[in-house]
């Protein structure tokens, strides 16, 4: 069943005389419980595509729909409405409220939807187990690491189970060993609670840890990889040719 | 580009960031200038004259520019923080601190004496309208016209001139202070990062509570009896303003942490929107501004307090004993009496004449006053006191008997050194006798003018038998001015109050030797000083309250800036624009309100404990000013809320 249904997308920045197109009529399906990660050169509309698919920016022409229900249509007030339901998000500076303690990060999408206190504190106590944070739910973002933070990110994305959950570059700013136990910690997320995931990223390494890679060239797919029954290592080894062919910047990994 | 097209691209950029600088220089220099025209006027000449209020002006004029350069300077130093990045950037493509100083002089002198110019331009036409203000404040019936003095241009062109150069120092200090590195993260360290709350904040708010606590108790205690020394009153004054003071510090460092922190602590992590909005963030900002809000505090306190006092004094004067007692003349001399009304006759002004009989008494009234201070130290013999006595068959409406005594025009200002005893007697002495009455009871009105109430005290009224025995036996000594009058005085009234002109106009003609007083005449004179009191705390306290208002408003302008980034997460998770403001205008709602609260119930403390010494009446005008100040106080959160509205809106 497809989660997320995407025809032909266009979007345009600027105003006449200075047009210039970032998405070129772009289709994409998602399905439910894909792991799927988003790769391109800078500049190939990779962020662009995210925002939109997320409901925070606005498409030119075209149309997508989450789990059935057409967005390009909607007002302001709908769309928000959608995101506090349908959507979570996962960002590279972790966009955590630093005047808030962990756990009340991690409960801020339940408090929108008026989930009862006993629900929220059980489902708070199973998601920071899964992602070992549960020792940290009093401390501020300021007394904790950047992994910690991206896995206290990663909590608030999954808590409300959305139908999706977005993610634009999880690991950029984090190093090699917390980006892999983020990574192993969302495969493992994926797996048990059958969320689906859609991340940008222009790290092989990252993608190579979901079972789709799309590529994006000047606004268009360019191609996709599958991992199938690979070892994440073959897989990544695939994505790396392609990047290469796909001639975006290298990455020296 | 040279410099120059840079400091004019600069300017104009900075302008729409600047607009509230600009407002607020513009604002306290019309303010100043409009205060220093009327110090130069010379129809204020005649009013500051008779009552010697020159100095006062001159006194309130100084404050005036201390406000406004403490505000400037504040403000100034806000807006260059968060042009750091700028300052930054320039340093890094090669520009001398030097040069980039000029840069900054240059475009501030613009922008400052620019709104300077416009400043001086409204406080000109304003000066009128303040004038006008005054005039009606000292009922005085002369029309304000509208003057221009240079005197007064020169006076706020230098003083302004000297901020501006305080600004330029400190602004040199700034650039010269900081690295490039640094100043690229001015921003960023103006907050201190968000820490746990410790054991030792959680001791501080509770002491900070206790502190204040304490000081509105010694402040009720102030008059009630228990300092009696000049010294000690002295010595609990100084405890109770650096018990407040101090209090309201340690409130803003701990207690607003520390009683957020319950609240958080019961809500198990799980906080709604409002809660992350305005608990959380107040809970660290107001932390970290606490020197500023407590000088806030303070000042907004000292302002409302005095406008109240002089309010009160106004709104008493307004309905005092002067004008309760309705006689327009009153004498104690038959022979002036009969001067006046006859000036009056020749002049066909209709009058009614009354005369009462007055005689002065010892009483001893151990009984019925229960002293709360020392009598030593007030002066008071409650075994020998003196008071006025008239018969009840001289006033309207009272009847008592020959045992019975009522105490009319029984002052407010007793109320808080002595409790009196409802059901008790009193003796009353004559050279004679000794006379047992009881207590019937005591109103507020006086029926004696003023001048013979020996400044305010009560009169007794006794039965007519019970007064006829007293002018038998009268003790010579107490009589004073009533003495070779045969005690009697004389009121005066005029049938058609718009002879009152006229009529005055021939009491100044005539030669008095004795005490002859008229109420206007009088009346006028207290009037004009009260009025000039209020006016010129009217005038301090408003500007304490824009200067404040603006302060306030600037950083909350900064906060915005800050937690702009969170209302970007906030609205990405799904709250609307709508659900974002509405905590925002609860955080407006504490981050103006609380201040506003402590400084209301600082200044009605200090009020309460000290208010009879100017007035008769304390609830109505105090309620009247707080409730003007709260609400042009409002206006700045309104503003502050509009702002927020704004950057929410951008946020996505």
């Amino acid at each position: 069943m497809n989660i997320l249904e995407a025809h032909k997308i266009h979007k345009t920045y600027g105003s006449r005389g200075n047009k210039q197109e970032v998405l070129k009529g772009l289709d994409l399906q998602i399905k439910q419980g894909e792991f799927v990660s988003i790769m391109g050169a800078s500049g190939s509309g990779k962020t662009t595509l995210l925002n939109i698919l997320s409901t925070i920016d606005h498409l030119s022409s075209g149309s997508i729909s989450i789990e059935g229900k057409e967005m390009t249509k909607m007002k302001e007030r709908q769309l928000a409405e959608f995101r506090k339901h349908y959507l979570g998000f996962i960002f590279q500076d972790y966009n955590l409220l630093d005047t808030l303690t962990v756990k009340e990060n991690i409960l801020l999408p339940l408090s929108i939807k008026k989930v009862s206190k006993n629900e929220a504190n059980k489902r708070f106590s199973d998601i920071a187990s899964e992602l070992g944070i549960e020792d940290l739910a009093n401390k501020y973002p300021s007394e904790i690491s950047g992994g910690q933070k991206q896995r206290t990110s990663a909590a608030r994305a999954f808590i409300h189970e959305p139908s999706i959950i977005f993610a634009d570059e999880p690991t950029g700013a984090l190093d090699s060993k917390s980006a892999s136990d983020l990574l192993n910690k969302l495969t493992r997320l994926n797996e048990t609670r059958k969320s689906t995931i859609v991340m940008v990223t222009h790290d092989p390494v990252a993608a190579s840890y979901c079972s789709r890679v799309i590529f994006i060239k000047d606004g268009q797919i360019y191609t996709q990889l599958n991992k199938g029954d690979e070892k994440r290592q073959d897989f990544f080894k695939d994505i790396m040719k392609t990047q290469a062919i796909l001639g975006g910047v290298q990455n020296e990994h | 580009m040279n410099i120059n097209l840079l400091i004019w691209r600069n300017l104009k950029k900075n302008i729409k960031n600047y607009y509230l600088y600009v407002f607020a220089l513009a604002f306290s220099s019309s303010l100043y200038f409009a205060f220093v025209t009327l110090q130069f006027d010379p129809a204020l000449d005649e009013a500051s004259g008779t009552v010697k209020g020159a100095a006062a002006i001159r006194a309130a004029s100084v404050l005036l520019i201390v406000i406004v350069a403490v505000f400037l300077l504040f403000a100034n130093n806000l807006f260059i923080k968060r042009r750091g990045q700028e300052i930054g950037l320039f340093q890094l493509i090669g520009m001398t601190k030097g040069q980039i100083f000029r840069l900054l002089t240059v475009e501030n002198f613009l922008l400052y004496f620019g709104s300077l110019m416009i400043g001086i331009f409204l406080g000109f036409l304003s000066s009128r309208f303040v004038l006008m203000i005054l005039f009606k404040l000292i009922s005085i019936d002369e029309l304000a016209e509208l003057q221009f003095s240079s005197q007064a241009l020169v006076q706020t062109l230098i003083v302004f001139a000297v901020i501006y150069l305080l600004i330029m120092a400190n602004n040199l200090f700034f650039i010269h202070r900081q690295s490039i590195l640094s100043l690229f993260k001015v921003k960023a360290t103006t907050e201190g990062t968000v820490k746990r709350v410790t054991v030792v904040e959680i001791v501080i708010g509770i002491l900070g509570l206790c502190f204040i606590a304490t000081g509105y108790y010694v402040s009720s205690q102030l008059f009630s009896g228990d300092f009696t020394s000049v010294n000690e009153l002295f010595l609990a004054m100084i405890f109770i303003l650096g018990s407040v003071i101090i209090g309201t510090y340690l409130f803003f460092r701990g207690s607003i942490t520390f009683i957020g922190n319950v609240i958080r602590k019961g809500k198990g992590g799980y906080l709604n929107i409002t809660d992350v909005l305005s608990l959380s963030s107040i809970m660290f900002r107001m932390k970290s501004n606490a020197l500023l809000l407590t000088v806030i505090t303070t000042v907004s306190a000292l302002a409302i307090g005095l406008l109240s006092l002089s309010y009160i004094q106004f709104y008493s004067a307004e309905k005092s004993a002067f004008e309760r007692v309705q006689a327009d003349f009153s004498t104690n001399s038959e022979k002036e009496a009969n001067m006046l009304t006859e000036a009056f006759t020749d002049h066909n002004i209709a009058y009614t004449e009354e005369t009462m009989e007055i005689v002065v008494a010892t009483f001893n009234m151990a009984d019925m006053i229960h002293l709360s201070v020392d009598p030593e130290s007030a002066g008071v013999d409650v075994q020998k006191m003196e008071s006025t006595v008239v018969s009840d068959k001289d006033v309207d409406g009272l009847d008592v008997k020959p045992n019975e005594v009522f105490f009319t025009g029984w002052p407010a200002m007793y109320d808080p050194i002595m409790d009196v005893n409802e059901n008790s007697s009193i003796v009353m002495h004559t050279t004679a006798n000794e006379y047992k009455l009881d207590l019937v009871g005591l109103n507020d009105e006086p029926i004696i003018p003023f001048y013979f109430t020996f400044g305010g005290s009560p009169t007794a009224v006794v039965d007519d038998t019970v007064y006829k025995q007293l002018q038998n036996a009268l003790n010579d000594d107490l009589q004073t001015i009533f003495k070779d009058q045969g005690n009697r005085f004389y009121k005066i009234n005029l049938e058609n109050q718009d002879d009152l002109v006229r009529a005055n106009d021939l009491y100044d003609t005539l030669d008095f030797e004795r005490n002859t007083w008229s109420l206007q005449l009088e009346f006028q004179g207290v009037k004009e000083f009260i009025g000039l009191t209020l006016f010129i705390t009217g005038f301090l306290g408003l500007t304490f309250l824009i200067t404040s208002g603006c302060i306030i408003y600037f950083k909350q302008m900064d906060e915005g800036e800050e937690e702009k980034n969170g209302y970007t997460i906030l609205r990405k998770l799904g709250y609307t624009q709508n659900d974002l403001l509405k905590g925002i205008c609860v955080k407006q709602f504490f981050t103006f309100g609380i201040p506003l609260i402590l400084s209301l119930f600082h200044s009605y403390f200090a009020v309460k404990s000290g208010w009879f010494f100017f007035g008769t009446e304390m609830m109505t005008p105090t309620i009247i000013v707080m409730v003007i100040y709260t609400v042009l106080f409002s206006i700045f959160g309104l503003l502050a809320v509009l702002h927020y509205k704004k950057v929410i809106k951008e946020a996505l």
